[in-house]
């Protein structure tokens, strides 16, 4: 099929759209899996706790700040406040993360791996039944962000079609990689947790306290699940089974980039993400192999994946 | 070409009079569900026949379908429209005026094989469902294995009496089938546009046999329809949550049909974010199920929209709601179920299964003077007519229901709250579905261009 060069654009506009909600993802994953050494299967599900979340909480804020108001100000102020319920939602499951580190996963670190995963398992089921106890088993939506800021005339100034949101999304996913990176690069915390992650017992030798240090990372972990899962819901529907896919991709995206590299989850996020873009443009049919392809050519060629463990960078 | 339109100020006839007129039992009229065959008034104001060879031990009765999840959105219109028609059932005295049923409702969910055969352990006397049609090519042969009736309320995949259970006993299938849905599209689509305005087609269906059933029967039925050429096929997984790569592609290809069978909570996704990226201003959409979302799509995500949606067998203004009984009393106490905004065909799925085998048992204890064996029920299913307030329908010898098809617009209406089809079809199933023992393909194969 021939395609014209706008529709290659917005197609791969669209494939880094998803790389970015991907990574969001993946970062916690592998940020996880880096220092703590722990497989968390649990992380799908701390996404989608953040997506049901996330509508809840874009309900109460939109709700006292109304539909967005005209002009650039009021606009601007729209944003803003679904910025601030994203962020609010994500730090809703920082406690969460918090409370699973100290609780469950301190107690079997010392063991053999199969009872972390067991333990995660565990963990996703119990989350499982949470959503339902609280959300029943029918999917929820929100319909105001997703509309509101699509109204937002953005991609129309150069001539392009493309929905407003999705910009926001890739201009998010920026900032967050940006931001990641400063914290892990430039920050004392940052370089404490990367110190931790590559020489565990020289980091307790100098007065690094890891129990403190693990229960960070995975906290952090699941503020990031939860703000991937703030950022994806807007256009679909919170349901409880959302957060399978997105746990079986981030698995194949870490594993492609390095199993716990930063770095390597956001090339292997952004591959996957143009990659399968491409691919249901081409040969739809491929959509669904196209990562795992890509993953079995990356383990043949580069089995440490792209960028290897984490390191002396993130 | 306006075909035949809703109507829902008409006044209609009684459940006495319909009693009266056709001849039947206290449960037949209760559903609407009149068989042909049933008995004179007398045995009806006994509630069917009673002989004291009928027990009063409630039947056991299983349905396996989604109860939550995006399936749900599908899942509890079927389980909502089965619990109606039983506890109708059981309010009119229950099968032959002893039996009442008890219905066990399971989540079809990720090993509905499991849970059918835990039905049938549990010594279930009749299971309905499922929804999904790869559940249901699992489980028809188990249901022929275990000589214990089903009547599936979807699970619509064409093959299924072709080729997995090509000599079916026991198994039975209420809903039009896959087939009779994709018909009664290309002609809508023909209806609607033109032949002549219809030369590319493309397609965003589900990413499972059901999706992919269904894109194989419409390239086949379009393309004797018209002389289109298919430009793009995408398959999206279910419950996707980004569609918006499928949507680009229609956007690069500008095709005059979209053809979809997206169905329930991936409806309001698929069309949220093909509204937000102008695909209604390059196609115009031709759907068999988008309208399983009623209750589900925002009236903002409709607005401006190019969608037309079949109901399958069921379109809750047709026959008028006043003309048909229980079709007002159905609607009402539909929308005040839990999880039921307007009753979709889904829920007449649900409503339908359950009728089709009351009313067959009813008419086979009619005729026997006792309680059938599960091969009586069989064989007085097989070409059995029967009413709900969708209308008439039969189960033709192959085991396969056929009623009227319904297609329309798809707006929102504020005051229902919903969505609703607008300017609707109807199509009889002679026009929809292959007589029985023609394979659909075969069929489609024999149209003359």
């Amino acid at each position: 099929m021939a395609v014209t060069p706008t529709a290659a654009l917005v197609q791969t506009l669209n494939g880094i759209q998803f790389g970015f909600i991907l990574f969001m993802i993946a970062s916690g994953l592998t940020v996880i899996l880096g220092i703590l050494d722990v497989l968390n299967l649990a992380h799908g599900e701390l996404f989608s706790l953040g997506a049901y979340t996330a509508i809840g909480v874009f309900g109460f804020i939109i709700g006292i700040i109304g539909p967005p108001g005209g002009g650039v100000v009021g606009t601007a102020v729209f944003v803003l406040a679904v910025l601030a319920a994203v962020l609010v939602t994500a730090a809703i499951l920082l406690p969460v993360g918090t409370l699973f580190e100290a609780v469950f996963l301190r107690q079997i670190y010392d063991r053999d791996q199969v009872y972390q995963l067991v333990l995660t398992f565990a963990l996703l089921l119990i989350l499982l039944d949470v959503k339902k106890f609280i959300w029943g088993d029918s999917s929820i939506r929100t319909d105001a962000v997703y509309s509101a800021i699509n109204t937002i005339p953005t991609s129309e100034l150069v001539g392009l079609n493309y929905p407003t949101y999705n910009v926001f999304v890739i201009l998010v996913g920026m900032v967050s990689v940006a931001g990641l990176f400063w914290f892990f690069e430039r920050t004392k915390t940052g370089r404490i947790i990367r110190a931790t992650a590559i020489d565990r017992e020289m980091a307790t030798a100098i007065g690094v306290s890891t129990d403190r240090v693990f229960t960070l990372v995975f906290a952090l972990g699941a503020f990031l699940a939860g703000f991937a899962g703030a950022m994806a819901v807007p256009p679909t529907a919170a349901t409880l089974e959302m957060g399978t896919n997105p746990l079986v991709l981030s698995f194949v995206v870490i594993v492609i980039g390095g199993l716990g590299s930063l770095r390597g989850a956001f090339v292997g996020a952004l591959l996957v993400g143009v990659i399968r873009s491409w691919m249901i443009t081409l040969y739809p049919p491929g959509e669904i192999a196209a990562p795992f392809a890509i993953m079995a050519l990356i383990l043949l060629v580069k089995p440490e994946g792209l960028f290897g463990t984490w390191g002396e960078t993130a | 070409m306006k075909r035949t339109t809703t109507d829902h100020d008409s006044e209609g006839i009684g459940r006495r009079q319909l009693l009266s007129a056709v001849g039947g039992s206290a449960v037949a009229a209760a559903l609407a569900g009149c068989s042909t065959l049933l008995s004179d008034g007398e045995a009806a104001d006994q509630g069917g026949q009673s002989g004291g060879e009928i027990s009063d031990e409630p039947i056991q009765a299983g349905l396996l379908t989604f109860t939550r999840g995006a399936p749900g959105v599908l899942g509890i219109q079927a389980q909502r429209g089965a619990e109606l028609a039983v506890q109708r059932i059981n309010e009119a005295g229950g099968i032959g005026g002893q039996r009442e049923i008890e219905l066990d409702v399971v989540n079809e969910g990720s090993n509905p094989l499991d849970s059918y055969n835990q039905f049938i352990e549990e010594g279930k006397e009749v299971t309905f469902g499922p929804i999904s049609s790869g559940t249901h090519s699992q489980i028809a042969p188990e249901v022929e294995k275990n000589e214990v009736i089903n009547v599936s309320t979807d699970g619509t995949v064409t093959t299924l009496y072709e080729e997995t259970v090509p000599d079916p006993t026991y198994s039975f299938r209420f809903q039009n089938y896959d087939i009779m849905e994709v018909v009664t599209m290309a002609r809508e689509a023909v209806e609607r546009i033109g032949a002549d305005n219809i030369s590319t087609v493309a397609g965003v269906n589900p990413g499972y046999s059901f999706g992919e059933d269904e894109m194989r029967v419409f390239t086949q039925a379009i393309q004797k329809l018209t002389d289109a050429e298919v430009v793009y096929e995408g398959f999206p997984e279910l419950g996707a949550s980004d569609m918006a790569n499928h949507i680009t592609s229609i956007n690069n290809e500008e095709p005059d049909v979209t053809f979809s069978s997206l169905w329930g909570g991936d409806v309001t996704t698929f069309v949220r974010q093909a509204n937000a990226n102008d695909m209604f201003e390059n196609t115009t959409v031709f759907g068999t199920t988008l309208y399983s979302a009623a209750g589900d799509v925002p009236g903002d995500a409709l607005a401006g929209t190019d969608i037309y949606s079949g109901s399958r067998n069921y379109y809750w203004g047709l026959p008028a709601l006043g003309n048909w009984q229980p079709g007002r009393e159905l609607f009402d106490a539909a929308t005040q179920q839990e999880g039921v905004t307007v009753p979709t065909a889904h829920y007449m799925s649900g409503y339908g299964a359950v009728t089709a085998w009351a009313t067959a048992v009813e008419k086979a204890i009619d005729l026997l003077g006792t309680y059938p064996s599960q091969e009586q029920i069989a064989q007085v299913l097989e070409g059995h007519g029967f009413f709900t307030p969708a209308g008439y329908h039969n189960i033709a010898e192959d085991h396969q229901g056929a009623s009227n098809s319904f297609a329309g617009q798809m707006v929102y209406d504020d005051d229902l709250g919903a969505a609703r089809l607008d300017d609707v079809n109807t199509y009889a199933a002679t026009e929809t579905a292959p007589p029985p023992g023609v394979t659909g393909s075969d069929w489609l194969d024999s149209w003359s261009a």
